[in-house]
């Protein structure tokens, strides 16, 4: 068995004061709630407030997503909610595609009408608790428009609002795959970020190292790319649509990947709020304390939840659930023992909700902030994947950042290589994994979960509501504000879309529609799948 | 059209399904087994699987599925026979329930590989159906 991190740093057996010789406290750590905040942001830690815990949402129509959601909270879901898009949602197109329509409610929720946000969130409310949509990154600003409608409609003032519903451009690389090009999400994802900052909404945005990782990219590379995007889009925000630096450092928020390596997991977190700090301050030359704060949720990784012996997969939950918590993470959602066969399963949300809260409740870690600061090891282990990752940043910056990177192929080929690379360390039994390549036992022997999935039939209904309701739409005000977008969309790509998709949200056009408009006026087709015409009529 | 001397597969991704690091990394396994890789990517409808399958002349088609959507597989399988191509063995991996592996082998596929399989299953069930396909 390996005896190195994640990333293929030797592992001693033992660490003393000598590893971390030049160690300066104050320096390199300082209090919980000062800078540079490898400690944390508040100095009570999980007494002031416990981390939000909530189970990812979304299957089948919206509707039935919506009970889930009632039946997560009485499952002990504390502090937000968390729905991820279905796969036609993620393009986007519509669940009434001809292609879309045998995958629609698949994997998640098909959210592509604020009707469907409607009946999301029937009888809950808006505030009180974090709203968080994921999915990919066009449907960013389709999102934060249902958001904007839906406070509206309700007579909520939007600023109350908290969570997040925007997430990053280059999700599309990392296995998240939408039908849209690069600069499209850029642009999207720009006028839904300066929309938001503009108007003071409490909305984040999500600037993910998770699905880099889920795909199989390491520690180290992880945080140099998260850096590298946080980076890269704040530039973007405060040099090309003139935003304050101060301003936009409350936008972001990262969901880091959390496995079983405990040390090396909390480590690459308190890095990361070292990292961001000190990119916040020396870099953007922030003004606020706030802005040095990186908001970090984790997600625990799926990628480890294996297919063999499920059941084994509680017990990795709960340990990078602890290692999430004893890090001072903002939010936890789990992967469940499920993960590698299909969606949650009641019985898996609830072993992952109490996996949580047993965590929270039983193990004594919320009482002490930081706990693990000191240790020889956990220092060292701090300190080297922080000085790994900026090796990597350094080569990313020197190929002209995150989006030059990505189009010289320099972030594919790094992530491809690491999978690979995962992946023969487990055929040769570098590392070793209970279930798989060791204590194997025979499929028959193995216990038979419950599963929990969409029919094709679910699909098909899915599809042919759509279709009925769209007839029943103002299809006149719909062409107007269409036209509009149109309009909007030829113009620059400075010229911030935001309220002209609102007002096609409000009219209940579709996300299908509102990104083919956007499309054609790139010279784009109106369909990415090129399948079905545009039906408007727009010169 | 005359037989070649090694084996040619075809990996692709079907239907909206965004996971391709799977597909990618059994197409390296396959490599470096000495096969011949056609990979199509992501969003590959069964009629744009079989197109590739015919021009491409393969001998086994590769699926792998972490999304849920195997009526299409099972549309891939009717449209294979239905184009008299159901010599081609279809193999599927990814996160695929029990209860689906039984289904879509009742249908025609010859083997599902689960997660965390081994290079070494993929490549040898390669070889012996081959080898069958070959000698008789």
């Amino acid at each position: 068995m390996k005896r190195e991190t994640d990333y293929g740093h030797p592992i001693k057996p033992v660490y003393t004061p000598n590893d971390i010789e030049n160690f300066d406290y104050d320096r390199d750590l300082g209090d919980p709630g000062s800078y540079p905040y490898t400690r944390g942001y508040h100095p009570d830690g999980y007494r002031s407030r416990i981390w939000t815990q909530r189970m990812t949402a979304g299957l089948g129509p919206s509707r039935q997503t919506n009970e889930v959601l009632k039946r997560y909270r009485e499952m002990g879901q504390r502090g937000g909610m968390l729905v991820i898009c279905d796969r036609t949602n993620a393009m986007p197109i519509d669940p009434d595609h001809p292609i879309g329509r045998r995958e629609a409610g698949i994997l998640g929720w098909p959210g592509a009408s604020l009707l469907e946000f409607e009946e999301l969130m029937d009888g809950i409310p808006l505030t009180g608790q974090s709203i968080t949509l994921l999915g990919s990154c066009p449907m960013s600003s389709i999102r934060l428009a249902y958001i904007v409608a839906l406070a509206e409609k309700r007579g909520v003032n939007l600023n109350e609002v908290h969570g997040s519903v925007t997430e990053y451009p280059f999700c599309n690389i990392f296995g998240q795959t939408d039908a849209q090009p690069l600069d499209l999400n850029l642009k999207l994802w720009l006028d839904s970020s300066e929309y938001i900052v503009r108007n003071k909404i409490r909305m984040r945005s999500g600037i993910l190292s998770q699905h880099f990782q889920e795909s199989g990219g390491g520690n180290a590379q992880a945080l140099a790319v998260e850096m590298a995007m946080l980076g890269e889009l704040c530039s973007l925000l405060v040099n090309e649509r003139g935003l304050d630096f101060d301003d936009v450092a409350l936008l972001p928020y990262e969901l880091v990947s959390v496995g079983s390596r405990f040390f090396e997991e909390i480590a690459k977190i308190r890095a990361l709020r070292r990292m961001w700090a000190k990119m916040a301050k020396e870099k953007f030359k922030a003004k606020k304390e706030k802005s040095c704060q990186l908001l970090i949720a984790v997600h625990t990784s799926g990628r480890t939840m294996t297919y063999q012996q499920p059941l084994n997969n509680i017990a990795r939950c709960a340990i990078q659930t602890l290692a999430g918590a004893v890090a001072g993470c903002t939010a936890i959602d789990n992967a469940c023992l499920d993960n590698a066969h299909a969606e949650p399963s009641p019985l898996a949300a609830r072993m992952s909700l109490n996996t949580q809260h047993i965590v929270a409740d039983e193990t004594g870690v919320t009482d002490v902030v930081d706990p693990l600061a000191g240790s020889y090891f956990v220092e060292y282990l701090t300190n080297k994947v922080e000085e790994e990752a900026y090796k990597i940043l350094k080569k990313i910056e020197n190929l002209g950042g995150m989006t030059a990177a990505v189009q010289k192929g320099y972030i594919q080929d790094m992530l491809k290589e690491s999978a690979q690379e995962k992946h023969r360390e487990v055929e040769r039994g570098d590392r070793l994994i209970v279930g798989v390549n060791e204590l194997v036992i025979s499929p028959e022997e193995d216990f038979q979960l419950p599963i929990q999935e969409v029919k094709a039939g679910d699909s098909e209904a899915i599809a042919r509501r759509m279709e009925e309701w769209k007839k029943t739409r103002n299809m006149p005000l719909i062409q107007e504000k269409m036209a509009q977008l149109y309009s909007d969309a030829k113009k620059e790509d400075r010229f911030n879309l935001m309220p002209s998709i609102i007002e096609a949200v409000k009219a209940y056009a579709t996300a299908g529609e509102i990104i083919g408009v956007i499309r054609k006026a790139r010279g784009l087709s109106y369909d990415p799948l090129e399948t079905i015409d545009c039906p408007f009529d727009l010169e | 059209m005359g037989k070649r001397q090694g084996i040619k597969v075809l990996i692709s991704v079907i239907g909206l399904d965004g996971h391709s690091t799977g597909a990618e990394i059994v197409c390296r396994i396959l490599m470096d087994a000495g096969m011949e890789v056609v990979y199509l990517g992501i969003y590959q409808t069964p009629e744009m699987i079989v197109q590739a399958a015919i021009q491409e002349d393969v001998d086994v088609i590769g699926i792998s599925s972490h999304a849920s959507n195997y009526d299409q597989i099972v549309e891939l399988l009717n449209l294979l026979k239905k184009n008299n191509l159901d010599d081609i063995c279809v193999i599927c991996g990814g996160t695929i329930p029990k209860h689906h592996m039984q289904k879509l082998k009742k249908e025609g596929v010859s083997e599902i590989f689960p997660p965390q399989t081994t290079s070494e299953s993929i490549v040898n069930f390669i070889l012996q159906t081959q080898k069958t396909a070959a000698g008789g």
